[in-house]
C-alpha cells in the first residue's frame, strides 16, 4: 500500500465558461519513505495537487488516501487530526512573524495541546536536528531564508509526520542555501523515514534528491517514473520541454555594438549549432577551430551532457573571412552537426 | 476669568475626558473586537466564508457609521436615559460614544487582521489549527502591532468625539471650553482647552505607537 494515494484526482476552480481545470483525472502512488518529485512549469496544476494532498484544497472529484486514511472522506476535526501527520513547508516560509523561533516549533504542539514543558524540549531537540541550536530565541526577522526554513522544516516535524509536503520550499533560496536544505531533507529522509514529496519548477531539486519523479502539465501527468529514466529518455514534448535546455534562447546582452568589439578576424556571421543528443561530448568546437585554423567567438551556450550525450545550443559569431567561414561550415556539415543562420 | 481660575477648571474636566475616553474605548473594543474578528473570518477570503453574515454585519456597521456623531447622540438619548438614568453628565456620554465608536474600532480591527499573511493562516491550517486556534493564535498575535496601532488612531479619534459630547451636556474638556469659553467669551479658557486636548491626543497617540514598535518583533 502506498504512502500517498491519488485516485482520479479533478480540482475545478469556477463554473461554466470561466471555469479552470487546475487537475484533471490524476492518480498517482507515492511509496512510503521515498523523496517523490512533481515538476512542471508554473500554471501546470503541481501546487493544487500538493495542496490535495492535505485537503488545504478541496479536490472536486476523486480520493485522496494518505497513510490508509482516506482524506477526502474527513471533514472537522477528523481532518484536523490527520493534518497533523502531514507536515508541510513553503516557498515563502510562513512563519509567525511574531514569534521566535522556538515558538514557532512549538506551535503545532501548542495546536495539538502539548503541555508546555514537553513541547519546548521537543521544539529544542528540532532546532538542533535542523542545525538552528542556539537560534532557538531569534524571531523571523532576524533569520536568513535558509535560516527560515530550517526553522519551517522544524516546525513541520514537530507533530512526527509520516509526509513532509514541500511546496517550492527552495524556489526563494539562492543555489548555495538551496543545496543546504536540499541536503538537510535528504538527510531528514533517510533518518526519519518520512515520505517526502516535492513540488519544484526546477530540475536541479529533482535531480538532486528525488528517487522517482511525476511531469506535471497541462493539469494531467505527462511523465512518470525513475528520475534517471524521465530525464534520460523524456517520451512527451512536456517532458522534453522540461528536461531539454530550450530551443529559442535569447542572445540576452548581445548587440551589433558588442559585434563590433570583437576582435576583427572574428566578426562575421552568427550561426547556431543545435545538439540534439544524437553528437557525443568531444570538444566539437576545439575540433573544429584546430582543423580550419581560425579561432570564433561563442557568444551564447546552453546545453546539458545527460549520459555523455550533448543536448542543447551554442551559438558561435564565425570569422568575417568568407573563405574560413565557408571552410568551417562544411566542416560541421561534414560531422553531421547542424547549424542554422542565427537572425538577430 | 484670570489664568489661575482656568488653570483650576483643567484637572477635573481632564480626568472626565480621560474617563470618558477610556471608558470609551474599552467598551467599544468589547463590541468591535469580536465584531472585526468575525467581519475578518466571515469574508469570502476567510477561514470561515459566510455571505450572509458577513453581508449583514457589514451593512449594520456602514449604517451606523454613516450617522454623524452629534446626530447620533441627540438620537439615542432616550436609550442614555434607559441605560444611565440621566442623559447629562461624562458618564452618560459613554453611551452614545460607544455605539459610535465600536464599527469604526471594528473596521480597524478588521483591517489589522486582514493583514497578517495569508501563507501563515494557511499554514497554520496545514498543522491542523480550528478556526478557533487561528483567531486566538495566529491573528490576534500576529496583528498584535497593528491592532495597538489601530488602538491609538480608534482613542484619539474617540477623545474627539467626546468633547463634542461634552458641548452638547456632557463633561470633560469639551463641556468647560463650551461653557466658559464659548457662552461667556473667554477664548482663554476656550485656547487652554484646547490645548490640553492636543497634548492628550499626543499622550495616547504617542503611547499607542510606541506600543505597537516595542512590541513588533518584525522590526529589528
Amino acid at each position: 500500500m502506498a504512502m500517498i494515494e491519488l485516485q482520479h484526482l479533478t480540482k475545478t476552480f469556477g463554473s461554466g465558461e470561466t471555469a479552470v481545470h487546475a487537475l484533471n483525472d490524476v492518480s498517482l502512488g507515492i511509496e512510503a519513505g521515498e523523496v517523490f518529485g512533481i515538476i512542471g512549469l508554473s500554471g501546470a496544476g503541481k501546487s493544487t495537487l500538493v495542496r490535495c494532498i492535505n485537503l488545504l484544497e478541496k479536490p472536486t472529484s476523486g480520493r485522496v488516501i494518505v497513510d490508509g486514511k482516506e482524506m477526502t472522506a474527513l471533514s472537522g476535526k477528523a481532518l484536523r487530526e490527520a493534518r497533523r501527520s502531514i507536515g508541510m513547508i513553503f516557498q515563502g516560509f510562513d512563519l509567525l512573524m511574531q514569534r521566535d523561533a522556538l515558538g514557532n516549533v512549538r506551535f503545532p504542539l501548542e495546536l495539538a495541546g502539548v503541555r508546555r514543558a514537553d513541547a519546548d524540549k521537543r521544539a529544542r531537540e528540532l532546532l538542533k536536528l535542523v542545525g538552528l541550536e542556539g537560534r532557538e530565541g531569534a524571531y523571523p526577522a532576524q533569520l536568513s531564508g535558509g535560516m527560515k526554513q530550517r526553522v519551517a522544516i522544524a516546525r513541520a516535524l514537530a507533530s512526527n509526520p509520516k509526509v513532509l509536503l514541500c511546496d517550492e520550499a527552495t524556489s526563494a533560496l539562492d543555489p548555495t542555501t538551496t543545496e543546504s536544505i536540499l541536503e538537510l531533507l535528504r538527510d531528514l529522509n533517510r533518518s526519519l523515514g518520512v515520505t517526502v514529496v516535492v513540488i519544484t519548477h526546477e530540475m536541479r531539486v529533482v535531480e538532486r534528491i528525488c528517487s522517482r519523479v511525476a511531469i506535471i502539465a497541462d493539469s494531467r501527468i505527462a511523465e512518470l517514473g525513475e528520475v534517471q529514466e524521465v530525464f534520460l529518455h523524456p517520451k512527451t514534448e512536456a517532458a522534453k520541454k522540461l528536461v531539454l535546455p530550450s530551443r529559442s534562447g535569447k542572445l540576452e546582452g548581445f548587440t551589433e555594438d558588442a559585434a563590433a568589439t570583437a576582435v576583427d578576424e572574428c566578426r562575421g556571421e552568427l550561426i547556431r549549432l543545435a545538439f540534439d543528443g544524437s553528437s557525443t561530448d568531444r570538444p566539437i568546437i576545439a575540433d573544429m577551430i584546430l582543423s580550419c585554423g581560425a579561432p570564433v567567438s561563442i557568444i551564447y551556450a546552453d546545453t546539458r551532457t545527460i549520459e555523455g550525450r550533448l543536448y542543447g545550443h551554442t551559438v558561435l559569431q564565425l570569422p568575417s573571412d568568407a573563405e574560413t567561414a565557408d571552410k568551417m561550415k562544411r566542416w560541421l556539415a561534414s560531422q553531421g552537426i547542424s547549424y542554422t543562420k542565427e537572425v538577430q | 476669568m484670570s489664568f489661575s481660575q482656568v488653570l483650576s477648571l483643567v484637572p477635573e474636566a481632564l480626568w472626565e475626558s480621560i474617563y470618558m475616553t477610556v471608558a470609551t474605548t474599552f467598551f467599544a473594543y468589547v463590541i468591535g473586537l469580536p465584531l472585526g474578528l468575525v467581519l475578518v473570518v466571515t469574508d469570502k477570503d476567510g477561514v470561515h466564508p459566510m455571505r450572509g453574515v458577513n453581508m449583514t454585519l457589514g451593512a449594520v456597521v456602514n449604517f451606523l457609521r454613516s450617522i454623524p456623531f452629534l446626530m447620533l447622540f441627540l438620537f439615542v438619548q432616550p436609550v442614555t436615559r434607559f441605560i444611565v438614568g440621566t442623559s447629562a453628565g461624562a458618564v452618560a456620554a459613554i453611551v452614545p460614544l460607544v455605539i459610535s465608536a465600536f464599527p469604526f474600532v471594528a473596521r480597524m480591527v478588521e483591517q489589522s487582521a486582514k493583514e497578517v499573511d495569508r501563507g501563515v493562516i494557511e499554514a497554520s491550517q496545514s498543522m491542523g489549527a480550528s478556526n478557533w486556534q487561528i483567531i486566538t493564535k495566529v491573528l490576534l498575535p500576529e496583528a498584535k502591532p497593528s491592532l495597538l496601532n489601530g488602538a491609538a488612531v480608534s482613542a484619539t479619534t474617540i477623545l474627539g468625539y467626546s468633547a463634542m459630547a461634552g458641548c452638547f451636556g456632557g463633561g470633560g474638556l469639551g463641556a468647560v471650553a463650551m461653557n466658559y469659553g464659548y457662552q461667556r467669551y473667554d477664548f482663554l479658557v476656550m485656547f487652554v482647552m484646547i490645548v490640553v486636548m492636543v497634548f492628550l491626543v499626543q499622550v495616547f497617540q504617542e503611547s499607542g505607537t510606541r506600543g505597537g514598535r516595542l512590541t513588533d518583533k518584525r522590526i529589528r
